[in-house]
């Protein structure tokens, strides 16, 4: 029992922190919070199903597809309901454009796929069972390899520092001869890439589902408000944190109550450190 | 030719001085059939509709009830309320139909109820909220498929005389059907003194339901009573049943037989020693036959329609409720409103294809309890099922 609260609980965990870091990375490029992060999750998963289980493809060319598709949204995102908001950033404008975004890409989604859940194919076919299952560790694997991949990015590359640079002051950057306006593109394009991994990874859990997406909005949305806007590691603990104590929440108060007893905890947290769990206040010049 | 003053002064004469009677016989009998045909509620309008033709092209084909043909006044209604009760409207006021059959999903006869009853218009209702049926306020109505509180008992008396249960389980969605739905079914079992030891709503797009299904194992329940139209919930019901290495029936609603099930089970077994809620006239006994009754319509149908993409219930139900209408019309003589709602309240045991009906002045649910029972969820061919065990 124990056993399968854990693997249940970290494996959504993982996937809310994947979703969680989605924001984080098209927020540091932009400053703008995009509420596509979970139609990305949701995008993995149904073009996973798409080429593997419908078209037929074999694993390794559907996941590359796969992400592909994912990415490709990602830059659309930046086009069409980013970078015309960009201009009157503090008028929140964005909130619209992105979510009605999301929307439309939620509403294709429902009527080109299904209105149903549709199956997602069986990655490796390894026949453990139980909390060992594929399905439970797939997506703990990818958070593992999405934050690591990330650190290298960040920490050993020209282009991760570049990424840095512009999160860290956009003006500067820009004036130091930075392609402020392709490193943002691209930063939307590896929020696609992540976002879709989260899908694909979780869609033998979550099943390809269209509304997956508005879930893993919301979910996705409140480890990157727990851990700090912009903080990755922060995401990765609240996601696991809050993917524990939603499945834990499930079996002990079960049903609907569970979503209660974690909005709760959200609550809580945020009226007493209202900077997120790991963030640090950032001081504003009155 | 040209028509003077004269002789159209004499054929109106003429016309004038033909008996009523006459006339009527030669009007055809109208009936509104108003139907969901597109839209996301279609797939049961479709089934009754094939239903519904067959059984007008049948009468007409013999010329008719009393030398007057079956005019179907057939409007779409994409099963939205509103444009329920316009095509209501417009069926009574300008058509001015006999009788109507439809609409056919509950939101939309809660709605369109009501006007059938101000303009006392026999009608035949296939929905299953209980309220829509009554017969002082809507004299007019009668169901000819179950209520909600016949599928409730037939469940409940399944789990409780022939899956034996002691202890249940009774789980739904966590939509306005499903939380009403597990209200009337835990207030059912427990007046039946059987204990309820696990109730809740789950949320449809929960990705894990081995947390319920686990509470459910260690309360000790004997049988999972699944209200859910949901397919994703019910697999993930049935997954996590297999892997808890539990194998207590799940009884309940009819979506838990869909297709989509089959493709969302991660093992075909974890289909099995599922219930749904099913009719013994589309039932299939352990010979693999249906009634005999059932089986001369599938034959006769054959090559007409598809039977294999809709439930059976749906089309045999259509051809129930043409068939009600003009033996109405063919017994009394008349398509008077007064005369076929008068007639219908004197069936009793009236042999239909897809059940038997009985009404009375004071009971318009005419469905016969006892022909509601469980079937092999995962047995569907043909657009029917084969029974659940315990009915040799």
């Amino acid at each position: 029992m124990l056993a399968a609260i854990l693997a249940a609980g970290l494996a959504v965990g993982a996937t809310y922190a994947l979703i969680g870091i989605t924001y984080n990375l098209m927020f540091s490029a932009s400053r703008v919070m995009s509420f596509t992060a979970g139609q990305l999750g949701m995008a993995g998963g149904v073009l996973g199903a798409l080429f593997i289980a419908r078209l037929g493809l074999p694993v390794i060319p559907g996941f590359i597809l796969a992400l592909a598709g994912c990415a490709l949204i990602g830059v659309v995102t930046e086009y069409v309901a980013v970078r015309p908001v960009l201009k009157a950033l503090d008028q929140h404008l964005y909130v619209l454009s992105t979510l009605g975004l999301a929307l439309m890409i939620q509403q294709f989604t429902a009527i080109e796929w299904s209105t149903e859940p549709q199956p997602f194919p069986r990655l490796l076919g390894l026949s453990t069972t139980g909390p060992w299952d594929e399905k439970f560790w797939l997506p703990i694997l990818a958070c593992a390899v999405a934050v690591g991949g990330l650190e290298y990015l960040y920490r050993h590359t020209l282009i991760g520092r570049a990424f840095l640079a512009i999160a860290e002051d956009n003006f500067a950057a820009r004036a130091l001869g930075l392609p402020e306006r392709n490193l943002r593109i691209a930063s939307f394009a590896l929020a696609g890439v992540v976002g879709g991994l989260a899908g694909f990874a979780s869609g033998e859990l979550l099943l390809a589902f269209f509304a997956n997406g508005a879930m893993l909005n919301f979910l996705g949305f409140v480890p990157v408000a727990l851990g700090g806007l912009g903080n990755n590691r922060g995401a990765v603990i609240g996601g696991l944190a809050l993917g524990l104590f939603q499945q834990a929440a499930n079996f002990i108060v079960g049903g609907v109550f569970a979503s209660v007893a974690v909005f709760t905890v959200f609550i809580l947290v945020l009226l007493l450190r209202p900077q997120g769990l790991f963030g640090a206040p950032v001081a504003r010049r009155v | 030719m040209k028509l003077t003053r004269r002789e159209l002064a004499l054929g109106t004469i003429a016309a004038a001085t033909i008996p009523a009677q006459a006339r009527a016989e030669a009007e055809p009998i109208r009936i509104g059939w108003l139907a969901a045909l597109t839209g996301p509620l279609a797939s049961p309008s479709i089934g009754f509709d094939r239903g519904v033709r067959f059984a007008t092209d049948e009468i007409n084909a013999k010329g008719g009830i009393n030398g007057r043909k079956i005019e179907l006044v057939v409007r779409d209604t994409q099963g939205d309320p509103t444009k329920a009760v316009n095509a209501t409207q417009e069926v009574i006021s300008r058509f001015k139909v006999h009788a109507i059959w439809g609409p056919t999903n509950s939101g939309e006869l809660l709605a369109t109820t009501p006007i059938m009853a101000r303009a006392k218009v026999p009608s035949l209702v296939a929905g299953v909220v209980n309220s829509l049926i009554d017969p002082t306020k809507y004299p007019n109505a009668f169901r000819v498929t179950p209520s909600n509180i016949q599928w409730d008992a037939a469940v409940r008396n399944y789990t409780i005389e022939k899956v034996k249960a002691k202890k249940v389980a009774v789980v739904a969605d966590a939509t306005g059907y499903g939380t009403a739905a597990l209200a009337d079914s835990v207030a059912g079992f427990k007046a039946a003194n059987i204990e309820v030891v696990y109730s809740a709503t789950i949320d449809p797009a929960q990705p894990d339901v081995s947390p319920d299904i686990l509470r459910m194992k260690n309360a000790g329940a004997d049988a999972i009573v699944a209200w859910t139209v949901s397919s994703g919930l019910a697999a993930r019901l049935m997954n996590a049943r297999a892997e808890a290495g539990w194998d207590v029936p799940i009884v309940g609603h009819p979506a838990m037989g869909t297709g989509e099930i089959g493709k969302l089970v991660t093992k075909p077994a974890n289909w099995d020693k599922v219930y749904i809620i099913g009719y013994k006239s589309c039932s299939f006994d352990d010979a693999g036959k249906l009634p005999a009754r059932t089986q001369a319509f599938v034959d006769a149908a054959k090559g007409k329609f598809p039977l294999n993409d809709t439930s059976l219930w749906w089309v045999v139900s259509g051809v129930d409720s043409i068939r009600l209408i003009a033996e109405a019309v063919e017994k009394t003589g008349s398509s008077d409103a007064d005369k076929i709602i008068g007639y219908w309240n004197t069936l009793t045991n009236w042999p239909g294809l897809y059940g038997t009906y009985s009404f009375s002045t004071t009971e318009h649910n005419g469905f016969h309890t006892d022909e509601i029972v469980m079937q092999r969820a995962n047995s569907q061919h043909d657009g029917a099922f084969a029974l659940a065990p315990g009915y040799a």
